[in-house]
């Protein structure tokens, strides 16, 4: 098929906190440096920049100021300045406060954003530079010459269900560039596909990976002072399973609200969103929503395993940055600065190396030296074993974690080994042994009244999430024998739990047995189910262009 | 003044115009409606016999096929020409494509998608939908005359709009500066992606089928019923995502609004996604075997039953 090619000198692929940053960090250098304009474009899958950004979100502004040193001035949309921090150990109907705020959840300095209207915002900045934002156009297939990728196709539109042709359809584009960033989040397609072809993750620990689960809620306005932030601990997960819940408070009563959950559980049977909805029936969080009404739902998961799991990021012709190659820091529960900051060091290597020409591995090494020589370490490698040690349990972990800050990080074993977390997760037979449970039926199931708690597709309906329906399915599965046999047996089922968007439905079949129905268009671009799925055959590809949720205000 | 703008094709009136007029009676304020095209004297006829003050007809040979650019043209004279103090839409396709073009041309604010309209002083607060109709907004609007507003399809009932007890309004042909040549659009014959696509929008009755319809052979049951009543057969997600109907028959967010005499919903649960489509409907009818089915929260009448004992008993007395 003829198709047409655009080519630039620099190619952003994924328009969030770090490919944004990425692009301003390089009109900047433009300026600064001068010589032969660069061309520049950055890819978005989403309708609009932001539409797919999702976070908590308490923003250290710490590279935003580096970036943007007048982001006051120039309106950027922080909804409040934190000024008070909570954090609590929950048991089933208690809560104990910490005496002490662990430091690295002390966030005086910092800011509660909407990341949807952060992103939105650095977008603005990006388009009044006068790079080319693309977005509606998903990157689906990375482009290579040999070993070195030399830019992306962006998807098809107009495909039908069947694969078909439509009236409306048009061939994606090939972008074809000197230096790719990828900046496509966390579990990002071509991202994936680059680590597994170049073994980028060679000599790295397996990444783990954690689910968020977030609503954004209308309280009466002096239920709790804007610049609120608490953290829980304990109920409703149990000292094997590692996450917990976070309320940040925002004016005029708009309150995020959200379920952290480590996707690294034994139990098959454990389900993130059920968990969530007995988090907010806590009278902790049931006090608190009284009388208030859920406005927004959304998920996603986050890279949790920190500083040993970042793969390689740099590779010929090829940068990654930001969430896809997990710069994040779990144990602030924070990845947004160094999302931006690996996007910033990104551009610098890259604008080097397109004006010496020289695109090659070696070249492009130096973003590695340049993280290395930034706050990204100096933030990233003392805490480099924690999340690693959550894996024996919360004490464990907590235990591990405060000891970190005396030693560095220091452990005898360094890195602490670890492993992915779809192989952590339990055979029913192997967890529950003789008193084998119904996979259709939760194991305690929680009461839906939708007016705290929901189900899944009434919140789905929330994320405004929108896809066109006459398209193939963008969860492949490789192999859906399996699921109404094998994994029927021997795990129940769990995408049925793990995905937060009722995706995921196993159905009469007709003939006594089960099958698997994929509600493709209710997916909110989570990457769960390419997670976590313990026979790891479900591929997530990207949609038709637009495709996805619509996180205004998340 | 209101001035409703009648959407038409192929010779025929969108029934979403007479919501529109309906909208507008019941502003209060002297309602005028355009027509806009090429031999429009049959249409101006039927919407003459409106309750209005007057039927506008704005005629060019190069407003015979639409185009944004010549409706925006077309308008723009007309608002010069008669003042009008609101433009009064229906929020179809075709007004979302030229609506927000002639707001920017007047340089005056759009408000879109509204739901309900009260007298505030002068002029008018609109409710809106937001956060995918989990809220409502009231909306008013300031600055200089004329307001542009669309109405959400199924919001104000077309059979609501007032008829002229005895004799028709005027009809009175507005001469219209349009320039063809500045048209940059040019229509090509529309496509239709599927075949027979059914425009469920404009149905009067709709009997729809959820999941548990069980399989497609009883989708029958389904069809028997909507002959019995004259209605059309649509469906929740599940039944034309596994291809039993076309998608085009699909009810809800990522399917069509309706807002039908009469919607009666066998072996639908009723989530949000499916209410949101069918909510606006007069009266709803709802069978399903879960007394606890979100779809009796806001049914007319409920039946608690099973649809494969209900339907052919009702099919039975339909047909006596």
């Amino acid at each position: 098929m003829e198709r047409e090619t655009l080519d630039v000198d620099i190619l952003i692929v994924g328009g969030g906190p770090a490919g944004m940053s990425a692009a301003l960090r390089l009109a900047q250098l433009q300026k600064e440096k001068g010589g032969e304009p660069l061309s520049i474009a950055v890819l978005e899958k989403a309708r609009e920049a932001g539409a797919h950004s999702l976070s908590g979100a308490v923003l250290d502004p710490s590279a935003l100021r580096q970036l943007v040193p007048d982001f006051k001035e120039k309106g950027a949309p922080l909804a409040a300045d934190v000024h008070h921090d909570s954090v609590y150990f929950l048991t089933r109907t208690g809560k104990l406060p910490f005496p002490i705020i662990p430091p690295p959840l002390k966030n005086h300095g910092n800011y509660i954003i909407s990341l949807n209207h952060f992103v939105k915002w650095l977008g603005t900045l990006v388009e009044a530079e006068g790079i080319d934002l693309f977005a509606g156009f998903p990157a689906v297939e990375l482009l290579f010459e040999g070993d070195r990728v030399v830019g992306v196709r962006t998807g098809d539109r107009g495909i039908g269900k069947h694969g078909e042709k439509k009236g409306n359809f048009e061939p994606g584009v090939e972008i074809r560039a000197k230096v790719t960033i990828l900046c496509d989040g966390v579990r990002g397609n071509l991202t994936k596909v680059l680590v597994q072809r170049l073994k980028l993750d060679d000599g790295r620990l397996p990444q783990v990976y954690a689910l968020g689960i977030k609503e954004l809620w209308e309280l009466p306005k002096d239920r709790i002072s804007p610049g609120s932030v608490a953290h829980t601990m304990g109920y409703p997960l149990r000292n094997e399973e590692f996450g917990g819940g976070f309320i940040y408070a925002m004016p005029d009563g708009l309150v995020s609200l959200g379920f952290v959950v480590g996707l690294d559980y034994k139990d098959p049977m454990f389900d993130p969103h059920l968990a969530f909805q007995r988090f907010k029936l806590h009278p902790l969080v049931s006090a608190l929503l009284s009388g208030g009404h859920m406005v927004r739902y959304g998920a996603k998961a986050l890279p949790e395993g920190g500083w040993h799991t970042i793969p390689r990021p740099y590779a010929d012709g090829v940068l990654l940055a930001g969430d896809a190659a997990a710069f994040l820091n779990s144990i602030r529960l924070k990845g947004i600065h160094l999302a931006m900051r690996t996007g910033m060091l990104a551009a610098e290597t890259a604008f080097d190396a397109v004006r010496a020409q020289d695109v090659s591995a070696a070249f492009l090494q130096a973003y590695e030296r340049r993280i290395n020589a930034s706050e990204v370490r100096r933030e990233l490698y003392p805490v480099r074993n924690v999340h690693q040690s959550f894996e024996h349990g919360l004490f464990a972990g907590l235990a591990y974690a405060g000891l970190s800050l005396v030693t560095g990080g220091w452990w005898i074993r360094d890195p602490m080994p670890a492993q992915a977390g779809h192989e952590r997760m339990a055979k029913l037979a192997e967890y529950y042994r003789d008193a084998r449970p119904n996979p259709d039926v939760p194991v305690s199931p929680v009461k839906i009244d939708r007016q705290v708690t929901f189900d899944r597709l009434t919140n789905v309906h929330y994320s405004g999430t929108r896809h066109a329906e006459d398209q193939p399915s963008h969860l492949i599965v490789h192999d859906t024998d399996i699921c109404r046999t094998r994994c029927r047996e021997e795990y129940g089922n769990p995408c049925t739990r793990f995905c937060p968007a009722n995706v995921y439905e196993m159905v009469d079949a007709g003939d006594g047995g089960k099958r698997l129905q994929i509600n493709a268009s209710n997916c909110v671009h989570c990457k769960t189910c390419d997670i976590l799925d313990p026979y790891q055959i479900i591929d997530w590809v990207p949609p038709e262009g637009g495709g996805g949720p619509n996180y205004e205000g998340m | 003044m209101i001035l409703v703008i009648a959407e038409h094709r192929d010779g025929k009136l969108n029934r979403a115009t007479w919501e529109a007029i309906a909208a507008a009676q019941q502003a209060g304020a002297p309602v005028r409606v355009a027509l806009v095209g090429a031999a429009l004297t049959t249409l101006a006829t039927e919407l003459a016999a409106a309750d209005v003050a007057e039927v506008l007809t704005v005629e060019h040979e190069a407003l015979g096929a639409y185009t944004a650019d010549g409706y925006v043209m077309a308008l723009a004279s007309l608002v010069e020409s008669e003042k009008p103090g609101y433009l009064f839409f229906p929020h179809t396709y075709q007004t979302r494509d030229f609506a927000p073009a002639l707001g920017a041309r007047l340089n005056r604010p759009v408000v879109t998608d509204v739901t309900a309209l009260k007298k505030d002083g002068d002029g008018f607060v609109y409710t809106r939908p937001v956060f995918q109709g989990k809220l409502n907004a009231d909306v008013s609007v300031s600055g200089p005359a004329p307001h542009l507003v669309t109405f959400q399809i199924g919001a104000f009932r077309a059979d609501a709009a007032a008829r002229k007890s005895g004799g028709a309004a005027s009809v009175r042909a507005v001469a219209a500066t349009v320039d063809a040549s500045a048209i940059r659009q040019k229509a090509e014959a529309p496509f239709k992606e599927a075949k027979q696509a059914v425009d469920l929008s404009q149905a009067e009755r709709i009997i729809a089928v959820g999941r548990g319809i069980k399989s497609q052979e009883n989708l029958a049951l389904a069809q028997q019923l909507a002959q019995a009543i004259g209605a059309e057969v649509a469906a929740s997600r599940p039944i034309c995502d596994s291809g039993w109907l076309p998608m085009d028959r699909q009810i809800g967010s990522s399917g069509q609004t309706v807002a039908p005499k009469l919607y009666v919903a066998l072996g639908i649960s009723g989530a949000i996604q499916h209410l949101v489509g069918m909510k606006g409907s007069r009266t709803i009818v709802a069978i399903n075997k879960d007394p606890e089915a979100p779809i009796f929260e806001i049914a007319d009448y409920g039946i608690v039953g099973d649809l494969f004992e209900v339907v052919p008993a009702m099919i039975a007395e339909l047909n006596k």
